[in-house]
């Protein structure tokens, strides 16, 4: 029974899009209805499984050492519900959102076999496993970018391939290396490096840092990030929720397999290695929202913030201790649920008032005042403001930072947070700010309807859970302890 | 009955050679299907001789007209040699069924019988290179080979293709030329021809230091020569314009099966002739690996430079030739098994390209990569299968150029000095394959606003069929590789 | 010294060989005239047969076929490779046939047999593609 659930969540999304993919014909309507119920199916899979069992299933052998095969565990189930949630409430939106252009139905599929594949890579039993669906995910994602089929979006999509595909190709290097130095490719706490691994130190150090730079890219690290800001706005929104909330995290998890389950955090502690990854997060961090910063095209102010915030996650992986790790993941949480809200509130931008630039947006607050308000609760989240969420994950990273021991970096890390969460006030509150009180020459405009509940309530929901999240905290910061326990 | 199967490598020879008398004398559409059953039949006969080897668990020695050993002319074949047979003929069916439309166009209506002598000219040599166990009867198919694939060239009546079969056949008369000078020099050092007595022969006479730098000459005349052939970097530029202006069946046959017809060979006086204590011992696999290595790396580039799609499908296939030599030259057992498992991947690929290149040209009108653009909306069955192979090129997971790409690194492992190096070859490699390949599928999926007709399905039936079941038979063995793995492991202990 | 020179006077025939081989071989890469590059195939193929030959004469013996009922091998000359010289020429033959008919046929077209030339031609002819 498991089983067979672990393998629907996988399976799932996947039929739903050929279902999609067969429907190019039909009816809006019946494509939305078809969408939505297997999101909302996958949905309910992911909630049953949070409270079910572990599971395994062998898929099948390419050759006697690469397996397929599915497993479950609890940070799986962290993934799977960010996925699946996150994935849900941006397809609610998206049948709005999409709704004036044309090509829904393959939107639709290509959405549904993206959720697919990160499914699949959440819950890989294997480093083998999991490439072949990050390879997936790259390749069945690429499409969402290149839905608009303009000129840019196809440079965008291949700047997007070509990162992806060299990024994947330096992790695979690691990947073949790895398998020589490790008893098995299957995950397991602690790693499962050979007794003779540590004879061929240098030659693993670089493989391994080779390897988590290659699954960097997709999640925006430097210096593999160029793809990030150039793909993701062009997307349509929702894509761009689920590629920069959601889809980018796929990166994350990668590196979160490759470190603490392959090699080992304690193989890694205090090498040079160690310090390089947490210098480029660091610099990738404070890059990010300096360029965000500078952004005025919404859209890519969004994704540049995406690439700061993803590498705050990769900080406290690297730092290699508790509070670290699990800041970082609760700032895959946490993250997911602000950068969904706030894309889809610039979508709700581009759509009802057509426009794409920051320094337009005048007044927004009077015309949308519920999606303002769900986007500056968010922002502050996003800043990491007490009592939102985002203050929480920063303050385990924080910590995590000071417990390395590794001098200068331990008290860099925090300061850069600090600026860095400036900086992030700075490019997201004067959104707030001029939306809500636009100033004493401005006429204010009708207000707008906007664009029904569809659109407002899953921007709504989100900002709320983004404020409650950090509010209620508590058990959620517990159970991610226990599941980072035997990793560190 | 089991035991009958020992003639079949004969038989098919014998078989070739009837029905490609028989197709000058037939006319075109009756050449066409002797032709066409012939490859059928061929690949049966392959399948009972695997079976055969796989029964014996040993390699047979087939003498031929009764005469003892050192004299006779011999075949000789265990398990890898009539795995490379069956695919062989496989490709062969589904090119020459796969590239039928533009065989229809490219053909002159009164000669088209001659097209199918020339084919199953070519399967006879490739048989024969398989299977012979004498090297001057490797040397005569490797020139019946040459002209029947020059053949296969210039039946395409256009300026260009006339030229590139010329280039082709100076090119591999060097080839030729230098393998025949080396058969030559082993015979006057060993006195033989007949594979085990001259590896007998070699093996003794290295061993006792007498005649080095004949031997040296001879085995690097030889492979030099294959290599030529096969068209290994430097001499790699008569591929583009062969492969490119050809009819896509050709190009298909030409690349995918003559050139590993040619490196098989090789692999098979490794292991025979030379045996890999020489071979590797005297540094001639270095220099295999270097070039091999070039050969990539250059291939790549030079494909990702090329504007004309066809001809960088044919620099990639300069990259992939490379990608054999690399193998072999990297070590005689990972290394060696990489490569023939490469060669077998590339056989399955390469013609899917040209096929599927084939029909995208005719969609889009055009040969260079920004005419393409959209043609995949034009013929969808094209655009897939032109994305498959591609992908299968690139190394993407459950495809047999992934697993490839695996063993390749696996070998790697075995020879830790060169380890660093080959995985750097790999990886660029890789990017760059990713790189000019993706361009083109980015360009081919790009919608155009004037949309001229679609083509139907049971227009291109030939071509959907064969090119479906190239490409199950790629993802088949890149799924489930495991079996072939070990077929040719066994393949490989045999040879 | 002496023995040097005896040495090299023994492999007379393999060291002019390999040199016509050479000259065969640079004629058939270098020049860029079609007919040359023919000539120089065949030149080389020649030389070829001309050391395989060397290979079935020895020195001081009798022609390999059976005279006054002496079958003696030790008398004889090597038979097999007048044969695999029979072969060779054969396929030389065929595969200079088959290039003159392809120059031919280029000549037809661009009256020209200048490699070089025949390609700029085929080019402009096509365009780049």
């Amino acid at each position: 029974m498991n089983q067979v659930l672990l393998l629907s969540i996988v399976l799932l999304p996947l039929l739903g899009g050929v279902l999609l993919a067969l429907m190019r014909r039909a009816e809006k309507r019946a494509a939305d209805t078809a969408f939505l119920s297997v999101l909302a199916l996958e949905a309910a899979a992911v909630t049953a499984y949070l409270c079910l069992p572990d599971a395994t299933v062998r898929l099948f052998s390419m050759t006697d050492a690469l397996t397929v095969s599915l497993a479950s565990d609890g940070i799986s189930r962290v993934f799977l519900a960010v996925g699946a949630y996150g994935f849900l409430l941006s397809g609610v939106y998206a049948t709005r959102y999409m709704a004036r252009g044309e090509r829904q139905a393959s939107f639709y599929g290509w959405m549904l076999f993206s959720l697919g594949a990160l499914c699949g890579m959440d819950l890989s039993q294997n480093l083998i496993t999991m490439y072949l669906f990050f390879e997936a995910a790259t390749l069945l994602s690429m499409p969402l970018v290149l839905h608009d089929r303009t000129e840019e979006s196809i440079r965008a999509a291949l700047k997007y391939l070509f990162y992806s595909i060299a990024g994947a190709f330096l992790a695979l290097l690691a990947i073949f290396v790895l398998g020589r130095f490790t008893t098995t490719l299957d995950f397991a706490a602690g790693g499962t490096l050979t007794a003779d691994a540590a004879a061929h130190r240098t030659l693993l150090e670089i493989v391994v840092f080779l390897g988590v730079i290659g699954f960097g890219a997709k999640a925006g690290l430097y210096p593999l990030h160029g793809w990030l800001p150039t793909a993701h706005p062009v997307a349509p929104a929702p894509a761009s929720a689920a590629l920069s909330g959601i889809i980018a995290k796929a990166g994350v998890l990668a590196i979160l397999r490759l470190v603490f389950y392959i090699v080992g955090a304690d193989f890694l502690r205090g090498t040079w290695v160690q310090i390089a990854w947490m210098s480029l997060a660091l610099l990738t961090v404070f890059m990010g929202s300096m360029m965000a910063y500078r952004e005025d095209l919404f859209k890519k102010r969004l994704a540049y913030s995406s690439v700061s915030q993803i590498s705050y996650v990769l900080v406290g992986l690297f730092t290699l201790t508790p509070s670290g790790v699990t800041g970082g993941i609760l700032h895959v949480i946490f993250h997911a649920c602000i950068k969904i809200c706030l894309f889809l509130v610039a979508g709700s931008v581009i759509v009802n008032l057509e426009k794409t630039r920051v320094s337009d947006l005048v007044g927004v607050g009077k015309q949308m005042p519920i999606t303002l308000f769900s986007f500056t609760i968010a922002s502050l989240g996003l800043i990491g403001i007490p009592p939102a969420s985002g203050f929480v994950s920063k303050w385990y990273l924080a910590l995590g930072a000071l417990d390395t021991g590794i001098p200068v970096l331990n008290w860099l890390v925090p300061i850069v947070l600090l600026v860095s969460a400036l900086l992030t006030a700075g490019y997201l509150l004067p959104i707030t700010i001029r939306g809500f009180f636009p100033g004493k020459d401005f006429s204010a405009p009708p207000k707008t309807d906007e664009g029904t509940a569809v659109m407002w309530l899953p921007i709504a929901i989100l900002g709320a859970a983004s404020l409650l999240l950090g509010v209620c905290s508590g058990p959620l910061v517990d159970w991610i302890f226990t599941l980072v326990a035997p990793l560190v | 009955m089991i035991a009958f199967f020992v003639n079949f490598p004969l038989f098919s020879i014998v078989l070739c050679l009837l029905c490609a008398v028989l197709c000058a004398l037939l006319k075109g559409k009756a050449a066409r299907i002797v032709s066409l059953s012939l490859c059928g039949v061929v690949a049966v006969l392959a399948f009972c001789v695997l079976v055969y080897g796989l029964q014996t668990g040993a390699a047979t020695e087939y003498p031929m007209g009764h005469y003892p050993h050192p004299w006779g002319n011999e075949l000789r074949f265990g398990i890898a040699e009539p795995l490379v047979a069956l695919v062989f003929a496989v490709v062969m069916l589904l090119c020459l069924i796969g590239g039928k439309q533009q065989l229809d166009v490219d053909l002159e209506p009164g000669k088209r019988n001659l097209y199918y002598v020339m084919c199953d000219l070519v399967l006879v040599s490739l048989l024969a290179l398989a299977y012979t166990n004498d090297v001057f009867t490797g040397y005569v198919f490797i020139e019946i080979c040459t002209i029947a694939s020059c053949g296969l060239l210039m039946i395409r009546q256009i300026g260009r293709t006339t030229l590139a079969a010329t280039r082709y056949m100076i090119f591999s008369l060097i080839g030729s030329g230098l393998f025949l000078l080396g058969v030559i020099l082993l015979y006057g050092v060993t006195g033989q021809l007949l594979m085990p007595s001259l590896k007998a022969a070699i093996a003794a006479l290295w061993e006792g230091g007498q005649y080095r730098t004949a031997l040296l000459s001879a085995m690097t005349l030889m492979t030099v020569g294959l290599a030529i052939k096969s068209g290994l970097f430097p001499f790699h530029l008569w591929m583009p314009d062969t492969y490119a202006y050809s009819t896509p069946a050709s190009a298909g046959i030409l690349s995918g099966l003559v050139s590993k017809g040619y490196s098989f060979l090789l692999i098979k006086l490794v292991f025979g002739v030379f045996g890999t204590d020489v071979f590797y011992g005297s540094g001639v696999s270095n220099v295999l690996y270097v070039f091999g290595a070039l050969g990539i790396i250059v291939g790549s580039i030079s494909a990702a430079r090329e504007k004309d799609v066809f001809r960088m499908i044919a620099f990639s296939s300069a990259a992939q030739i490379g990608y054999l030599y690399f193998g072999i030259g990297l070590t005689p057992a990972l290394g060696m098994l990489a490569a023939i498992f490469h060669l077998l991947t590339h056989a399955v690929t390469k013609p899917l390209l040209f096929l599927a290149a084939g029909q995208l040209g005719e969609a889009a009108g055009g040969r260079l990569r920004h005419t393409w653009r959209g043609a995949a909306h034009r013929n969808r069955t094209a655009g897939l299968m032109f994305s498959l192979g591609a992908f299968s090129m690139i190394g993407i997971p459950l495809t047999m150029g992934f697993v490839s790409k695996y063993r390749f690194a696996l070998a790697a492992f075995e020879r830790p000095t060169l380890l660093v190096v080959t995985l750097i070859v790999l990886a660029v490699s890789t990017v760059l394959n990713a790189m000019y390949f993706m361009r083109v599928i980015i360009g081919i999926y790009t919608p155009v606003p004037e949309r001229r007709t679609r083509m139907t399905l049971r227009e291109q039936r030939p071509f959907a069929v064969s090119s479906l079941l190239l490409a199950l038979l790629n993802l088949s063995a890149g799924v489930a590789a495991q079996p072939l793995v070990l077929l040719l492991e066994r393949g490989l202990s045999l040879l | 010294m002496q023995g040097f020179w005896e040495q090299v006077w023994n492999v007379r025939i393999p060291i002019a060989a390999v040199l016509l081989f050479a000259v065969g071989f640079v004629t058939l890469l270098l020049h860029r005239n079609l007919l040359k590059k023919i000539i120089g195939l065949n030149i080389m193929d020649t030389a070829a047969y001309l050391m395989l030959t060397s290979f079935g004469y020895i020195e001081g013996r009798l022609s390999p076929i059976i005279q006054n009922g002496n079958t003696d091998p030790a008398l004889y000359g090597n038979p097999l490779p007048a044969g695999l010289v029979l072969t060779g020429i054969v396929v030389s033959v065929s595969v200079t046939a088959v290039l003159l008919a392809l120059t031919v046929r280029l000549y037809a077209r661009y009256h020209s047999l200048n490699l070089d030339e025949i390609y700029a031609m085929a080019q402009k002819e096509h365009g780049l593609g």
